[in-house]
């Protein structure tokens, strides 16, 4: 009879247990009031600012001259500005002889060839200038002082170009002002 | 230019940038780019300063 007692109060202490979370679903599913529950999703949903162009044309602008994507949806002077740091990133880049980073053996290769690929894909970003300087012949001269310092500016103008077309797509669905 | 002189343009042009993109009002992106240049710059003297106790190695090969 001892024995039986335990075995008995196990399944009676489990019980709550188990109920607990069938009692927080039902309080999950208790439906709230759905009109006003529409308001607030339609309100979030809503740009703050007015939107302005069509966000891929702003994204696809951005992408290929800095600081156009700014200018297509009516920034001036920020798109001027952006222009300016960028350009002048990749001026001061390729005067110190900086590399440009370009297809180089197979990137599925884990190594040389997958760094070359992202750090490729990452110089694309520059958009128009970067095939101007595939056009020109522009390579970089690994001997020259300034090679890292100019690499280091050529990728980071590249990086920034791409946050700019992030940037521009925003303005143009009006989630910045 | 030196290498001084190219860490302090890049830190300018990275600062002036990040502050524009960021920070909406003219205080607010006054207090950031303060805030990363000095950080950029400040930085990397102090890690300049801290390398200096690492003895340099040979010069590494012209490939």
């Amino acid at each position: 009879m001892a024995t039986d007692d335990p075995v008995r109060d196990e399944p009676e202490a489990d019980e709550p247990e188990i109920e607990e979370p069938e009692a927080e679903a039902a309080e999950i599913e208790v439906p709230e009031d759905s009109a006003a529950l529409a308001e607030t999703t339609t309100e979030d949903s809503a740009p703050p600012y007015p939107p302005r162009g069509t966000p891929w044309k702003a994204a696809l602008l951005a992408w290929l001259m800095p600081g156009l994507g700014h200018l297509y949806t009516g920034r001036w002077l920020r798109g001027l500005v952006f222009a300016a740091i960028v350009l002048a990133l990749i001026f001061g880049g390729c005067s110190l002889d900086g590399k440009l980073w370009r297809p180089a053996g197979n990137p599925l290769d884990v190594g040389p060839g997958t760094v070359s690929a992202f750090l490729t894909a990452l110089s694309v970003g520059m958009g128009l200038p970067y095939a101007a300087l595939l056009v020109a012949g522009y390579r970089g001269l690994v001997i020259s002082q300034g090679y890292e310092y100019g690499t280091t500016f050529l990728l980071t103008a590249a990086l920034m170009n791409l946050l700019l077309v992030f940037d521009a797509r925003d303005l143009s669905l009006g989630r910045k002002p | 230019m030196s290498h001084f002189g190219l860490m302090v343009l890049y830190a300018l042009a990275v600062s002036l940038f990040f502050a524009l993109l960021w920070r909406d009002e003219a205080r607010e992106r006054l207090r950031l780019f303060l805030q990363l240049f000095l950080g950029l710059v400040l930085g990397a003297v102090l890690v300049a300063y801290l390398m200096y106790s690492v003895p340099s190695g040979p010069p590494a090969p012209i490939p």
